[in-house]
């Protein structure tokens, strides 16, 4: 299933090829990209994304969006921190 | 033409300068002379390697050693390249290293230029952050930064990524402005009250100590916690020290090379207390079937670790320093537990009469961290000794226990141990490498000696990839396959090529001796120690398995003579 996170960049070197390439690394199809211009520092960006296997969490994906450096805002990614969840087939117990 | 303005060169010496950086590793090259050129007689003390991965090992150990943020330089192309190794390692065991390199001129960026590589692009999925800079105005306020990404939150490495053009330019003197200020982020009382009820409720808590409680600067609220609680802990690789190793509630690291105690407990535990760990492959064994039965609390400073491996039921995002003595349960009655954990510690405590007369490694280890004392830290490789080595010898505090964790490289040991003995020249400071890991860097020699840098070492010769050989004996059918490495140099006859003192011991009886001398020696020494190849590592967890099946120890028959 694919979900779409919408993230705000900075306009720094190589913000965007660390988010894309992180979304991959992390096991993540990128199925569309749309980018658009949100004033002199700040691009936005639009990323369906679809988890290359059951055990990928798009929460879990988005709390590691959020560490980058460069990011200024993230949606539809996870409710911050402590109330992720991840899905029950990755996880034990 | 001459101007009293500085070059962008100038203003990473004067910037490193004013950070506090006293000592960093290098090695030069075209794309970086304009810094060379300028640390000349700066005063800045800097460690001429001879090969750059050396430098990024040494400015990683001397970053875990210290507490500072380690600083590393090598030129464009190969040079950057060959950081790579110890950029992954520091990203994966997550230390704070500043790493400058010089990038071909601005007009040949992007034309295959000589030397030039993409070493942003290369390093994007392994730094925290990283900068091309374009203007050399900006150096000073990208340097400082560079510094407090490193050590913030979860510490990591930083790429700064400067072309010569660049370098060279010169520019309107500048200041590198207020050093940014970061406070890590207090705990949220209800996930202390949630933990705190969890804790209440357990009849067998147990601490899962990583590394990340070192880098949060908690060791000391860790031991207090340990104390107040009597809740009996194990250790990560990385978190081996955190809470001395002598304690008695200590039930010794976990997973594939973990003892057997540790293994047990985590298989019995109703609650396990994760603190600053990740839930890493080589501690949980199988996920599904690690700590079964278990709630888990986990405490980190990074969200995205929590849920990544397990489930937490109380996450705890925040200051460990904070977090630790916010947490002050009314303990309930554990003396039963307590009881079973000692007991196993006490039945499957590891045993040092192995069979025949030649170098049982363990022992050594055990003897050497017993008589290195308080003062001791280890750097080691990787292979059969580094496990040896985490089972073995005992450690007072974190930082003694110096060791490529998350990454696994060979290599790390002798320039690790550099790199420490540079930043605590005070302490015992030995490398305890396999003949594999110790070719990888060897030439590292040649530099102990130029700086006159008093490190030991302890190189466990069993002539052959022996982790590996273990791995193919077990788990491959004995197919030995590329192994082998009797035709290794007399390393006695090369570290003296390199001006070192060195000796060799083939028996068990030697041991005592041999390392009294090293430790006692006043220059850099090298032990070169002959043992069994056939030696295991026991226990062991075979890869796939849960931590409950543990493949047992067994002697071999021995071989006495090589
Ligand atoms: C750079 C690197 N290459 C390969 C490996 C895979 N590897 C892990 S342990 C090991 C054998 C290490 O041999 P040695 O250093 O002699 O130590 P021993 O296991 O014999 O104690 C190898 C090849 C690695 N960890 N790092």
């Amino acid at each position: 299933m694919s979900q779409s996170i919408h993230i705000e960049i900075d306009r720094l070197e190589g913000t965007l090829l660390r988010v894309l390439g992180l979304i991959e690394r992390r096991g993540f199809h990128i199925d569309q990209i749309d980018m658009y211009d949100l004033g002199a520092d700040t691009r936005g960006l639009s990323v369906t994304v679809r988890p290359r296997d059951a055990g990928r969490n798009i929460d879990i994906l988005g709390l590691q969006i959020d560490r980058l450096y460069g990011i200024k805002r993230l949606e539809h990614a996870p409710e911050r921190a402590q109330n992720a969840e991840p899905s029950a087939e990755k996880l034990s117990a | 033409m001459p101007t009293n303005k500085p070059t962008g060169a100038q203003l990473v010496i004067s910037t490193l300068k004013a950070l506090g950086v006293d000592v960093l590793f290098g090695y030069p090259g075209g794309a970086i002379m304009p810094i060379y050129d300028a640390l000349a007689g700066s005063g800045l003390r800097h460690i001429l390697v001879r090969h750059e991965q050396g430098a990024s090992f040494a400015a990683d150990s001397y970053a875990r050693a210290t507490g500072r943020v380690g600083v590393c330089m090598a030129t464009s192309g190969p040079g950057a390249t060959n950081l790579i190794t110890g950029i992954a390692n520091a990203y994966m065991d997550s230390v704070p290293v500043v790493f400058i390199t010089g990038q071909v001129a601005t007009h040949l960026m992007g034309t295959d230029g000589f030397q030039e590589v993409d070493f942003l692009g290369l390093t994007l999925p392994v730094v925290k952050h990283s900068w091309l800079v374009r203007d050399a105005a900006q150096i000073p306020a990208i340097l400082a930064r560079a510094f407090a990404i490193a050590k913030e939150g979860r510490p990591g490495p930083v790429l700064v990524d400067i072309p010569k053009d660049v370098a060279a330019s010169f520019v309107e003197a500048s200041e590198m402005g207020e050093l940014p200020a970061w406070t890590p982020p207090a705990p949220k009382a209800e996930s202390i009250d949630a933990a705190r009820a969890l804790i209440e409720q357990a009849q067998k808590p147990l601490l899962y100590i990583g590394g990340g409680v070192h880098m949060a600067d908690a060791d000391a609220e860790m031991r207090d916690f340990v104390e107040r609680t009597g809740i009996p802990f194990v250790s990560t690789l990385k978190g081996l020290g955190t809470v001395s190793t002598y304690h008695d509630l200590h039930l010794g690291m976990l997973g594939m090379h973990g003892t057997r105690a540790g293994n047990m407990a985590v298989q019995a535990t109703d609650l396990l207390i994760a603190v600053g760990a990740r839930f890493d492959d080589r501690a949980t064994g199988k996920l599904s079937a690690f700590a079964p039965h278990a709630k888990v609390i986990h405490f980190d400073i990074d969200p995205a670790e929590f849920h990544k491996n397990r489930r937490a039921d109380v996450a705890i995002l925040g200051d460990l320093k904070q977090a630790l003595p916010a947490l002050q349960p009314k303990m309930p009655d554990i003396s039963e537990w307590v009881k079973f954990n000692k007991t196993n510690k006490w039945q499957h405590r590891f045993k040092y009469d192995a069979p025949g007369k030649g170098v049982y490694a363990p022992g050594l280890l055990k003897s050497l961290s017993e008589k290195a004392g308080k003062k001791f830290i280890v750097a080691c490789d990787v292979g059969q000794h580094q496990m040896w080595v985490a089972q073995h010898c005992e450690f007072e505090q974190n930082l003694a226990h110096l060791t490529s964790g998350g990454s696994g490289a060979m290599g790390y040991g002798l320039p690790a141990g550099m790199g420490a003995k540079l930043g605590l020249p005070d302490h015992h400071v030995v490398t305890v490498s396999g003949d594999g890991s110790f070719m990888m860097n060897i030439q590292e020699m040649a530099t102990l000696r130029r700086y006159g840098i008093n490190l030991k070492i302890v190189l466990l010769d069993n002539s052959s990839l022996g982790l590996v050989r273990q791995w193919q004996e077990l788990f491959y059918e004995e197919n030995y396959s590329e192994i082998d490495l009797s035709d290794n140099p007399d390393f006695v006859e090369v570290a003296k090529a390199f001006g070192l003192s060195a000796f060799r011991i083939t028996q068990r009886h030697e041991v005592e001796g041999a390392i009294d001398r090293l430790l006692a020696a006043d220059a850099p020494t090298l032990l070169h120690v002959l043992i069994d190849p056939r030696e295991n590592v026991w226990p062991l967890v075979p890869p796939g398995a849960s931590n409950a099946e543990m493949m047992e120890e067994r002697w071999d028959e021995p071989i006495d003579s090589y």
